[in-house]
């Protein structure tokens, strides 16, 4: 696996293309602009949800049994799992007995982060993602490379030929009404034929022991309400206590995510339909370690709206395979390296650290200080690239000499050249000033 | 299998007993009423028509009922169902399924004609009027189905209705 910086220099070496990435992501950052400056109270919004999410973090424990609870008592069958291992096993356990092999999802990153599509494959059964974007990225064996808008880094050529190679569309056709229209027939052969759908959660509620799905193509809905089994698979963060907290956090996810005033729709399972079994596996995967964290614990108040990904400089302009996560961007950056931190120890250092992803934020996370965090933990744990280690070494001991320091500033205001080495990513695609005749120090001496 | 989910939730909830004491802020206060709730309907891509209009408009449309069973639904070329309200800000209709033939009809349908007669400002207000014993299952349903996931193409019918008409009755 190639580090996000390695893979960042492969996507940018499209230029043409960079650009375009750049600018369709900044498109979608500016219709949430827009969409959140039409409420005067979207200030007060994300301080209310903010508070709310403090608040079910430091009582998450209650919440997540009273949610159970509640679940239950509506006839849903709730699961635990640990890790990513605990939760495939439950979910194949419930699905093993029926006979048909194939079955549909929609857009969960959650059964992403578990590999579950993988796992089921290996066992005999076929997982249809259903949103438009994912099958995409499945057809090509692609990770989705943003959570919102999986194929974002796809033109509609590359849609194209990936739909006449798998659904035997016209070659050369390339109208998104044309495919998607493509895409609606194959996928409404599965919704009718399925026993089974998996679903993700955005939010499950507490108080009612409902949870809410929202999409916007209706997917998710076409495939829970066809099949005999739905499975909902949610992280123990996504619970709220109310149920009129709904309220606040589907003004704000919307809008934040692609600029709408809400999805177009926001379903409410509440009872499973007569004759009909409803499961939720409740999955940890380091969530707790996270959260016995207090530096990086509310990064789990985190509602998946993307936001952050599509304000990022960085995020953009490297795209979201750089970050070999399912979640990318500046938030993935801070949540991968909790569930492993060697493998991910490049992510917390893909970021400016401008603070746009904080600014933007629905639920106020701290993203950008805790992508500081990560690098200062990283660094102490050894785990940090070893260039970086060894120029922060180099240059600590520089700082400690003033000696050394002033010797090496004049040599290096002389042959300034010497910096731009193979040693110095600095140099890279950037045009450096040229260094002053003479120091500070000595102006300020001449005076 | 049982054993491993129980010891799994054991685990999980052990994990949370230290609890801070961070107060939920309580309701949203303050916001803004000025919406327009035909204006939203507008933005999420959906028509309004008068009673008159759709009669011309969909003379062969089908009614809520409750014989049709979740496919038939898929042949149903244009369904009417009745909204419980619409929200202002975001032109989205509450549906429970006491008043849907099928969970999945305001989806599978090729085409939607949904009646409205109540509408309130905001999301707040919706949540408050829903602060009764619970349905099985609802949703807030704003436009058509669309998907933009193809270059960031708007395209409008991705899986659900092709089209939604919603018909305000006073």
């Amino acid at each position: 696996m190639s580090s996000h910086a390695e893979a960042s220099e492969k996507f940018i070496a499209d230029a043409a293309r960079t650009d375009w990435h750049d600018e369709t992501l900044w498109f979608v950052r500016a219709k949430r602009d827009k969409a959140s400056k039409v409420l005067p109270e979207w200030e007060a919004l994300r301080e209310h949800a903010s508070q709310i999410k403090d608040h079910t973090l430091a009582n998450l424990g209650e919440y997540l049994q009273a949610f159970e609870a509640k679940a239950q008592a509506n006839g849903i069958q709730v699961h635990w799992a640990s890790d990513a291992a605990e939760h495939n096993a439950i979910v194949h356990g419930i699905i093993a007995s029926q006979e048909s092999k194939v079955l549909v999802k929609s857009k969960s990153m959650l059964t992403e982060e578990c590999h579950l599509n993988d796992y089921l494959a290996k066992k005999g059964i076929e997982v249809v993602d259903t949103d438009l974007g994912e099958r995409i990225v499945q057809f090509r064996k692609e990770p989705p490379s943003h959570i919102v808008l999986p194929a974002i880094h796809l033109k509609k050529e590359d849609v194209g030929e990936t739909f006449h190679q798998h659904l035997g569309t016209p070659k050369g056709n390339k109208d998104p009404q044309f495919l998607t229209e493509a895409a609606r027939q194959h996928l409404r052969g599965h919704f009718l034929a399925s026993e089974v759908a998996i679903t993700g959660v955005n939010f499950a509620v507490a108080e009612t022991g409902e949870f809410v799905v929202c999409t916007n193509e209706g997917n998710a809905d076409m495939g829970a309400h066809l099949a005999k089994i739905h499975i909902a698979c949610m992280g123990i963060e996504k619970i709220i206590p109310k149920r009129e907290d709904l309220a606040i956090f589907l003004r704000l996810l919307a809008r934040s995510a692609t600029g709408q005033l809400i999805t177009t729709y926001s379903s409410h399972f509440h009872q499973p339909r007569e004759g009909q079994q409803m499961h939720i596996v409740l999955l940890d995967n380091g969530r707790t370690r996270q959260l016995a964290d207090p530096k990086y614990k509310n990064s789990l108040k985190c509602i998946r709206c993307a936001a952050c990904f599509n304000t990022c400089p960085v995020y953009r302009r490297s795209g979201g395979h750089s970050y070999h996560q399912p979640v990318a961007g500046p938030i993935g950056s801070i949540l991968a390296p909790n569930i492993d931190k060697k493998a991910n120890a490049d992510l917390p250092f893909a970021s400016t650290l401008c603070g746009s992803c904080s600014n933007v934020c629905p639920v106020k996370i701290n993203i950008h200080e805790q992508l500081w965090f990560w690098r200062q933990d990283l660094m102490a744990a050894g785990l940090a690239p070893a260039s970086k280690k060894i120029g922060m070494q180099f240059m600590a001991f520089v700082l400690a000499h003033p000696v050394i320091y002033r010797l090496g500033g004049s040599l290096l205001r002389r042959f300034a050249s010497l910096l731009n080495n193979r040693l110095n990513p600095w140099y890279k695609q950037r045009e450096m000033p040229v260094a002053p005749k003479e120091s500070f120090q000595e102006w300020y001496k001449k005076r | 299998m049982v054993q491993k989910t129980m010891s799994a939730r054991n685990q999980i909830l052990a994990k949370m007993e230290s609890c801070e004491d961070v107060k939920h802020p309580g309701a949203f206060l303050g916001a803004s009423e000025d919406f327009d709730f035909r204006a939203s309907l507008e933005v999420v891509g959906a028509r309004v028509l008068t009673v008159e209009e759709l009669e011309i408009e969909f003379p062969g449309r089908r009614r809520y009922d409750k014989t049709m069973d979740g496919l038939s639904l898929a042949e149903v070329e244009v369904l009417e169902i009745d909204g419980e309200f619409g929200v202002a800000e975001n032109g989205a209709i509450w549906l429970t399924e006491e008043a849907l033939p099928h969970r999945v009809a305001p989806f599978i349908c090729q085409h939607l004609v949904i009646n409205v007669s109540k509408i309130l400002p905001h999301m707040h207000a919706a949540y408050a009027a829903l602060n009764k014993p619970n349905g099985s299952f609802g949703l807030f349903l704003a436009g058509p189905s669309k998907t933009a996931d193809i270059e960031q193409s708007l395209v409008i019918g991705a899986h659900g209705a092709r089209s939604l008409t919603v018909v305000i009755r006073t």
